[in-house]
């Protein structure tokens, strides 16, 4: 794990607008903006106020086969206003800047602080913030908006030819990009400006048996990144596409799986999901305090077992993090304002539950003095909630190759990508599928199975983690879409980690569980 | 912003007389948002939000090139067209390009309610208190989200169609748990007609399941009698309806494709009691007028007495296989039956009754092979009665298979959808032979 050295110490108003220059949107028009809104808060009565001001801008581009069937570009605009007044959240978001509406939005902001207060049977506290200006902008070497749609086509269309060349019948590419410009700004004083890309490149092979009505395909690997256009350029995503083709076509064939209890070896690609549905959601402090219990669920952990939980084995530590180069949720500041080394810590040490992720306004429910620098709103017009840093698995600090991982395994699995998954709401009972399975023989890798997944419950999976690849074998995987809350809002995150072997795992065959 | 069919239209004309394309297509949606969360019977987190978005879509030689903004002034608009008509220059050509529908007849569908101030934050609150002083009165704590919205939807293309739709919707989900967290209930309901919500009824209904004085029992996992409520029929369909795609049928990588080649429409694959259709007339679950690419929604049966009628089809994919193109539907009904809920608990010897599930997943598409947990409210039933919560379980179950054998079905009613998500109606179902697959702690 490499760390980024784009973050930039508290910067004057005018570093601001010096920086600014790199953005799309006027910062100086931007600070007045909030301005207005922020002074018209505070006449009004609210103890505190934020906002949110920018612009995300996308790319969304998709082929199938020999067809380019989208190219779609937007730019959305817009702000949120948030209001503390006796205790009361207020909320408003809106997609015009002009300051009648920046003043509109502050009154209705605070008339759903006032409308509320009648079930506000327990009122919203806030700790103490650090108030910073600050600029940060992510680095990157090519910025892929300025790469034209003749290349993004093409090599769209490229990669469903190489799938299609090597053994599949069908395969459909494409590509997402989002650019988050962001200023935030509250009434403590914090002004903060920041801008990040990520990129998300995506296919699917499948190859069909008409006659016997059977289809199989294989996804590709390459995660989703905050990176810049270098990032497609190094990924081999043709050769990738070459190989999904032809293992899409040998899944068809492939020999059964049978249903039991394996030692299996999960790799990076997989792992990324068991990780973030076990341990990333599990240690959230708004679900643990019910906040999520409607919709997303609770969790298992509770409270009164921070710093008591044997959640793992010794072997398994879980990072979270803000600074991780590439990673999704990497950024200077979170939506509450709070800055990346806040969310520096460990939630597993060891094996032990460590930490909690929290918001602004949690950490005093569980006797903690602040928060920890997990908030993110999925646009500007939307109510910051907790969401994830960053969070990964450690690689180990003693040599171990993912060849040594197998040499022990008698009769055991490797799975590769990821697949289906499911987890129960309090994030115990799980069941994960993958891309690719393989038997493990005697130690050595064996025959590509036909489909797979594995079944658990968290802390008896994790406790089993008896082997663990070293930093050579680490791999930062993510997703775009991680969906929380009502309204849903959808987050960026990245989750690293080695391959990781696991004992005396339930692994089922989809195709006897009809 | 809430645009009134007028001025969408004059945007609409504006755009479509300055256009340098071959053809173009104008899509405007926007609205007003309001949304309110209650944890432990006290507020969490509110919205209130307008929205707005445009999209054009430029046609050059057989390409299309889309560019959305958030902003109608003049300035932005010009620069957002002709970035759409520089984007479409510069990809290849679609060898299935069709181009924009022209004027077209739809289906009256009536989802509009005229009263913004039901939808607003003042009376969420309203419905939320009911539900918080319900859980207090059967000691109980109460979670929950109401949403409100007012939207619309604006679509003209240069061949002379435009349409116009507005909605109204409101919807509240009530979870309520003891106060150990030993066990929980849910209840919800989505309207389009806002003065329907019935508040007082989810919120009893959530708190009488939650407060089951027994301790929920473990069940092995294996095959049993499941009811499924209203609610948890609805997700299993929405399955079942996600997975008919036409083309995927067509190109043998869909359940709904016959081996050998070619869909299986006019099979008999469920059922005879399995009827699911859509309907923009329907009074229980509405589907809009235009569906995807301004094609109309048709009243029409998708799965007619457990015989497969109709798949969803691009227009390119129509034009292709020279077929009727038939947008995918969001709202759908699953037609209903007979017997009532307590009379199917009555006559189950041994089963469990199922409020909703959680986290489906398909983990094997050639069988609609789904997965999935039971979430807040399951029961178990033992000689024609409800006898004790029981623990939640994970289940693998093909979706072919269930729906190929129901007992008995409920009359239909609305079931729950978060505002945004469409509408559906669904019984209740009587199955045999539901697979859970294993254990779940989760509460």
């Amino acid at each position: 794990m490499t760390k980024s050295a784009a973050l930039h110490p508290a910067m004057t108003q005018s570093a601001l607008e010096q920086n600014a220059m790199r953005m799309n949107l006027n910062h100086t028009q931007l600070l007045d903006q909030a301005q207005i809104a922020l002074d018209h808060a505070k006449r009004a009565g609210a103890s505190y106020a934020d906002i949110r001001l920018g612009e995300t801008h996308r790319q969304y581009i998709k082929a199938k086969d020999d067809r380019l069937e989208n190219f779609d570009e937007s730019a959305l605009v817009g702000f949120g206003v948030r209001v503390l007044l006796e205790g009361c959240w207020g909320f408003y978001g809106a997609h015009q800047l002009d300051r009648a509406n920046l003043e509109t939005g502050v009154e209705r902001a605070l008339h759903n602080a006032r409308a509320t207060k009648i079930i506000q049977n327990q009122p919203i506290m806030l700790e103490n913030l650090p108030a910073r200006e600050a600029t940060w902008i992510m680095p990157m070497a090519q910025d892929p908006f300025g790469i034209s749609a003749e290349e993004k086509s093409a090599l769209l269309l490229s990669i469903c030819a190489a799938a299609r060349d090597e053994g599949a019948d069908f395969c459909s590419a494409s590509l997402s990009l989002a650019r988050e410009e962001r200023l935030f700004a509250n009434s403590l004083g914090a002004r903060i400006a920041q801008t990040r890309t990520r990129i998300f490149p995506s296919f699917k092979a499948i190859a069909v048996d008409p006659e016997r009505g059977q289809f199989s395909s294989r996804e590709s690997l390459t995660p989703a990144r905050s990176a810049g256009w270098e990032y497609i350029l190094q990924a081999g995503l043709l050769e990738e596409a070459r190989c999904a083709g032809k293992e899409a076509r040998a899944k068809l064939n492939a020999k059964h799986l049978t249903p039991g209890i394996y030692d299996i070896v999960i790799d990076p690609t997989n792992l990324w999901l068991t990780i973030h549905e076990t341990i990333g959601h599990s240690t959230e402090l708004d679900r643990v305090l019910g906040w999520e219990a409607n919709f997303a669920g609770t969790s298992f952990i509770k409270p009164q077992m921070l710093n008591n939980l044997q959640i793992g084995s010794e072997l398994m530590t879980i990072i979270a993090d803000r600074s991780q180069a590439g990673g999704l949720s990497t950024i200077g500041y979170d939506d509450d304002g709070a800055p990346a080394e806040a969310a520096d810590f460990k939630i597993v040490e060891k094996g032990i539950f460590r930490n909690f992720q929290m918001a602004l306004g949690q950490a005093h429910l569980i006797g903690l003095p602040q928060s920890n620098g997990c908030a993110y709103a999925d646009s500007p017009t939307a109510f910051p909630i907790q969401r994830m840093p960053n969070i990964s698995l450690a690689p180990n600090p003693n040599k171990c190759t993912l060849e040594d991982l197998f040499k022990d395994i008698e009769n055991g699995i490797y799975i590769i990508g990821a697949g289906s998954w499911s987890i129960d709401q309090q994030r115990d009972n799980f069941q994960f599928g993958g891309q690719l399975f393989y038997e493990i023989k005697n130690g050595q890798l064996g025959d590509l199975l036909r489909d797979g997944a594995y079944q658990g419950r968290t802390t008896q999976f994790w406790r089993s983690l008896d082997g663990l690849g070293d930093s050579s074998t680490y791999h930062l995987d993510g997703t775009f879409t991680c969906g929380k809350a009502e309204p849903v809002q959808v987050a960026p995150v990245s989750h690293g980690s080695p391959p990781a072997r696991f004992r005396n795992i339930s692994v089922l065959n989809p195709c006897n569980e009809r | 912003m809430f645009l009134s069919r007028d001025d969408a239209k004059d945007i609409c004309d504006k755009l479509l007389a300055r256009t340098r394309a071959d053809a173009c297509v104008i899509e405007i949606d926007g609205g007003e948002d309001h949304s309110l969360r209650f944890s432990r019977g006290s507020a969490t987190t509110n919205t209130s939000a307008t929205s707005l978005s445009l999209k054009i879509s430029s046609h050059i030689n057989g390409r299309i090139g889309s560019v959305t903004t958030t902003h109608l002034d003049d300035k932005t608009l010009e620069t957002a067209q002709r970035r759409s008509e520089e984007i479409a220059r510069l990809l290849p050509e679609d060898p299935e390009y069709v181009s924009p529908l022209g004027p077209q007849h739809y289906e009256n569908s009536i989802r509009y309610h005229d009263a913004p101030k039901l939808l607003q934050l003042d009376a969420l609150v309203s419905h939320a208190q009911q539900a918080i002083e319900q859980g207090q009165l059967m000691n109980v704590e109460t979670y929950g989200c109401i949403n409100g919205a007012r939207r619309f939807d604006a679509l003209a293309t240069s061949n002379g169609l435009f349409s116009f739709e507005r909605r109204s919707e409101i919807d509240l989900s009530v979870t309520a748990r003891t106060r150990t967290d030993s066990w929980s209930g849910w209840a919800g309901a989505h309207e389009f007609f806002a003065p329907r919500l019935n508040s007082a009824q989810i919120a009893l209904a959530a708190c009488k399941k939650a407060a089951a004085s027994a301790a929920p029992k473990d069940l092995e996992p294996g095959s049993y009698t499941v009811i499924l409520e209203p609610d948890a029929t609805a997700e299993l369909a929405f399955w079942l309806m996600s997975a008919m795609d036409a083309r995927a049928a067509d190109e043998g990588r869909s359940f709904y494709a016959r081996p050998g080649g070619g869909s299986r429409i006019g099979e008999q694959l469920f059922d005879e009691k399995l009827t699911i259709r859509v309907s923009p007339g329907d009074s229980l679950a509405p589907e809009s007028s235009a569906g995807y690419e301004g094609v109309p929604h048709r009243s029409r049966d998708f799965i007619k007495n457990g015989v497969l009628r109709a798949l969803y089809r691009s227009r390119a994919w129509a034009h292709k296989t020279n077929a009727e193109p038939v947008p995918f539907a969001r709202n759908f009904i699953v037609e209903g039956g007979p017997t009532s809920l307590e009379e199917m608990i009555r006559a189950t010897k041994r089963g469990v009754l199922i409020t909703r599930l959680w986290y489906t997943n398909l983990l094997e598409p050639r069988a609609l092979l789904l997965t999935g947990l039971t979430r807040d409210g399951n029961f178990l039933i033992e000689n024609g009665r409800l006898t004790a919560p029981a623990s939640n379980m994970r289940f693998n179950q093909s979706l072919g298979k269930l729906f190929a054998g129901i007992e008995a079905l409920s009359p239909t009613q609305r079931t729950w959808r978060a505002v945004g998500a469409g509408a559906s109606a669904a019984p209740a179902l009587l199955l045999k032979d539901f697979v859970f697959s294993s254990q779940s702690s989760g509460i």
